[in-house]
């Protein structure tokens, strides 16, 4: 018996000192994970640099060459934030490991495109951090970011950003807690990022945040009220910390006039974005409307915000109309229409899943005839790409010394 | 060269034994297993997932070699839990014992000279017989001179093992030990063994292997420290669960033991082959972790891998015709044993799989597996932290500790350098293939050894790949491409590049091993220095 209880206590004691052992690693391991992923990460970007570095394209045959015009644009916030000029955009997901669909779109459109659209959602995952490599790789293209940045709730790790708030009900309220602080070290690390990346980029937060079935950062959720405080929180943390090369796009999406309810105030937005996707008759509650019926009452009220605009989602599904069509009438008056657009970005999706069930395929680069009629469109605008003197002269905004007011909710 | 001081060959000459095992050592290590194993668990929950796999027989065959590795080392550690020293028994009193010592043509004589003389020294009783085919009159002087039996076993099939039978035969005694004629046997030897016999059930008493030139190059070295963990904790961790196995040199048998197995197996592992049917046969083993004896290890590259061949070939034997022949009579712990060991040499065709992973990659473009780096690296390090951490624990147990404590990286270089040995005794075992005549200069020819050739090639494919990606990567590949390809491509780089980093250990020991002047290292062992007071 003796024998039994010493051996019994000897092998628990044995498995319990192991597990605890082994346990104690993992913790360690999970404490420095995050650390060591920036490394990785970090390592990441800087290797490509180097390379970039090294193999040192010829120049004057790279995309950066044919859009050296918009150089004088993208290191002037001034002018970025006021152009005289349409800039042209695209963003399509597959993007994964190269921007070769971007550069066969433009070979298409016969155009360079200077804004690169990408999306990235808030979170602890890894890839969830200010994405370097991808605001480096378009900017070494010669185009300018464009980042829709997604506040969901979800991914963050529960032992970093403690909650009582049971996981499925996380984003809840979640505007409140983003402008509680709960969020900060999230946002203060992806905006010492941004700082350190260091060219102006647009920073589109938030965005659609009135349409009540999408974005678990609508109203659903949330007060209007409380997107505001949010708002000004996020942009404060980034004016305190010096990450004043974003320029922030208050994107609401025009089909619910709700919008005006959202808008954080001049100081805190630098740009209107807005949607203007034509769902056709794809699901029951769509039909097809036409450019002007999606975007002609927001942008009579928007035109008096005193803001330069940008069509930040611009394409139309297939069916149940002439897509073509669709984009020629869209696009072919709108400098004239809609002079206070100053930004049109190409929505080349070929799998959207946030609206339907079923994917939607927005991608118009294989669709000859919407090709034909965009690119005899934006031929027809003459956009001229020399910014007067005037322009050029003014300080770019962001180094101009910012009050930077707290937000209400502090 | 080295350290061939009088002092470090005065600490080589020693009795040595390794240290005994206390219940809180054996509980320590057991908590570093189980850590180790719950490492090995969370590192599976992380592996075994459905978005990691980008081909589905890549990621199979990845799966398979990678989790083959882990296994083995799972198996190793479980052994060391039992590990176990036998007490020390005083030798049995006035037993015959009898030493069988083998030469062959081209032996060098002065080397038996040293060997006879020292079996001469040794104080139990025994007599010492001379197992010659040299057909060299100057092989029975040697043997006569130093009082040793000299018997002319001509033309045997079987090599050793045909002459020890044809041996047994000539003689009487009732215990018989082999001892290879590099290895000097200290006075003492038979005192530390013959005590076993009492067990009526022992077949065989194996001690350790240990070397006295393995300061005489890289490949010697590095061949010297494959073996330091065997002899200690491994083979420790083995005769706690009575697997431990019969290494050809320094095994002391029971004739009768050998006799009810029809004699000493014959093949090229002939003695996994007898140790494998001693303990079918139902005898028992015993591994007592002591150095009475020191031999030989090869000094060049060339050597080393044939020796390596002809075991890889001779294990695949025993796993293929005698394993499964035996496999009702065996133990589990015995069937898992020589399932180990038996496919050791494996890892020659894994190692092939792990290293054409970044060709494919970079010449095919396929890729096995979605993993980051990055998080393999981080989910892999607890298992590897535990393992090194058993491996260093563990070697409290090594028979010498002050002289073989270490990471052994210039046997792990060696080892990763003989991959296409070892590939090659698996391919032959399959269709039972002979092995290749490949001559080995006794003398350094200033040449490299034909078995370093595919680390050769390994390296020419790997600067031509770096120059094809770099081109490739300068001057074709779009500039959309580049920035967001580059994490990978130099990711895999790195992971090829540390396999490249391998093959120059291997090809440093053939450089080495080119220009080895050939050395009598016996000439210099002196046999009244040899002190058999047991060294702490």
């Amino acid at each position: 018996m003796k024998v039994l209880v010493y051996r019994t206590s000897a092998v628990l004691l044995v498995i319990v000192s192991g597990v605890l052992l082994s346990a104690l690693l993992l913790y360690a391991g999970e404490r420095s994970k995050g650390p060591l992923e920036d490394l990785a990460l970090s390592v990441t970007s800087d290797v490509a640099r180097f390379e970039k570095h090294l193999v040192g394209h010829d120049l004057r045959k790279s995309r950066s060459a044919s859009l050296r015009w918009f150089d004088r644009y993208r290191t002037h916030q001034a002018l970025l934030n006021a152009p005289d000029t349409i800039l042209t955009g695209a963003y399509d997901n597959n993007t994964a490991e190269s921007y070769e669909s971007i550069v066969a779109l433009e070979e298409s459109l016969q155009v360079k495109l200077p804004i690169i659209q990408l999306y990235t959602a808030w979170g602890s995952k890894k890839d969830q951090v200010f994405p370097m490599l991808r605001a480096q790789a378009i900017q070494d293209l010669g185009s300018i970011p464009l980042i829709t940045w997604e506040p969901w709730l979800n991914d963050f790790d529960r032992n970093e950003f403690p909650t009582k708030q049971p996981v499925e009900r996380i984003n809840e309220g979640g505007l409140k807690a983003i402008a509680s602080g709960r969020y900060d070290a999230y946002i203060d690390k992806w905006a010492a990022a941004a700082k350190q990346f260091g060219a102006p980029f647009y920073l589109r937060f938030g965005h659609e945040m009135n349409d009540p079935y999408r974005y678990p950062w609508g109203p659903q959720n949330n007060d209007p009220a409380d997107f505001i405080v949010a708002w000004r929180h996020v942009v404060s943390r980034f004016r305190q910390l010096g990450a004043t090369n974003a320029i922030w796009i208050w994107s609401p999406h025009p089909a619910y006039r709700t919008y005006r309810q959202f808008y954080p105030g001049n100081e805190y937005v630098d740009w209107i974005g807005v949607t203007t996707l034509n769902y056709g008759t794809v699901a029951p509650w769509s039909e097809w409307y036409s450019f002007d019926e999606i975007f002609g009452a927001s942008y009579a009220e928007f035109s008096l915000y005193g803001k330069p605009m940008m069509i930040t989602e611009f394409g139309s599904l297939r069916v149940g109309g002439d897509r073509a069509a669709w984009f020629q009438q869209a696009l072919s008056d709108l400098p004239e229409k809609y002079p206070v657009v100053k930004a049109v970005v190409f929505y080349n999706n070929t799998s959207d899943v946030t609206t339907t069930y079923k994917s939607l395929d927005w991608s118009f680069n294989a669709d000859k005839q919407v090709l034909a009629a965009t690119t005899r469109v934006l031929k027809s605008w003459r956009l001229h790409h020399a910014p007067t003197e005037r322009l050029l002269r003014k300080k770019p905004l962001a180094a101009a010394p910012l009050a930077a007011p707290h937000s209400v909710g502090e | 060269m080295g350290r061939t001081s009088n002092t470090g060959v005065n600490a080589l000459w020693q009795y040595r034994a390794a240290a005994g095992t206390a219940t809180t050592q054996r509980l320590r290590l057991a908590v570093l297993v189980v850590a180790g194993c719950g490492s090995i668990l969370h590192l599976a929950d992380w592996w075994f997932r459905a978005e990691h796999v980008a081909s589905l027989p890549l990621f199979l065959v990845l799966t398979f070699i990678f989790w083959w590795g882990i296994l083995r080392m799972v198996v190793l550690w479980i052994s060391y839990l039992r590990i176990s020293k036998p007490p020390q028994k005083p030798a049995l009193p006035q037993r015959r014992v009898a030493i069988f010592t083998t030469s062959s043509p081209g032996e060098p004589l002065s080397m038996f000279e040293k060997t006879l003389a020292a079996c001469a020294r040794i104080t139990y009783p025994h007599t010492t017989y001379l197992l010659d085919d040299t057909r060299d009159p100057r092989f029975r002087e040697v043997a006569e001179r130093n009082g040793a039996v000299w018997l002319e076993l001509v033309g045997l099939p079987g090599a050793k093992a045909g002459k020890i039978n044809a041996a047994l035969q000539r003689t009487d005694e009732e215990f018989i030990l082999v001892l290879d004629p590099d290895h000097i046997p200290f006075p003492n030897f038979l005192d530390e063994v013959l005590g076993y016999f009492e067990d009526e059930k022992v077949g065989f008493v194996q001690v350790a292997q240990a070397y006295y030139n393995q300061y005489r190059s890289f490949t010697a070295r590095g061949a010297a420290e494959q073996t330091y963990g065997f002899y200690g904790p491994t083979q420790m961790g083995m005769n706690g669960l009575n697997c431990a196995v019969a290494i050809g040199a320094n095994c002391t048998f029971r004739r009768t033991a050998l006799e009810s197995i029809g004699g000493h197996g014959i093949g090229l592992a002939e003695d996994l082959i007898t140790a494998i049917r001693m303990h079918a046969a139902g005898w028992k083993s015993v591994y007592n972790p002591i150095v009475v004896s020191r031999g030989l290890v090869p000094e060049d590259l060339g050597s080393f891998c044939k020796q390596q061949l002809k075991w890889a070939r001779g294990v695949h034997e025993v796993l293929f015709a005698e394993v499964p022949r035996l496999w009702p009579k065996l133990s589990f712990w015995q069937r898992l044993s020589y399932l180990t060991v038996g496919t050791y040499y494996v890892s020659g065709a894994t190692m092939l799989l792990f290293l054409l992973i970044p060709y494919l990659f970079f010449w095919a473009g396929m890729q096995p597996a979605n993993m980051d780096f990055v998080e393999f690296v981080l989910n892999w390090l607890p298992v590897g932290l535990f393992g090194v951490l058993i491996y260093l624990y563990v070697q409290r147990w090594l028979c010498h500790p002050q002289e073989e404590r270490g990471l052994h990286w210039r046997g792990m270089c060696l080892k990763f350098a003989c991959w296409p040995v070892f590939f090659l005794g698996f391919v032959l075992s399959l269709w039972n293939g002979r092995i290749p005549y490949i001559p080995t200069a006794k003398q350094a020819d200033g040449r490299f050894t034909w078995f370093a050739w595919p680390l050769l090639v390994h390296q020419l494919l790997f600067i031509g790949t770096l120059l094809y990606v770099v081109v490739e990567r300068a001057y074709y590949t779009p500039e959309a491409r580049l920035a967001l390809s580059s994490g990978d491509t130099w990711g895999m780089m790195a992971f090829a590049g540390i396999a490249y980093l391998m093959t120059l250990g291997g090809l440093f020991a053939a450089y080495q091993s080119s220009k080895l002047t050939a050395e009598e290292p016996w000439a210099t062992v002196r046999l009244p220095g040899i002190s058999c007071q047991l060294a702490s």
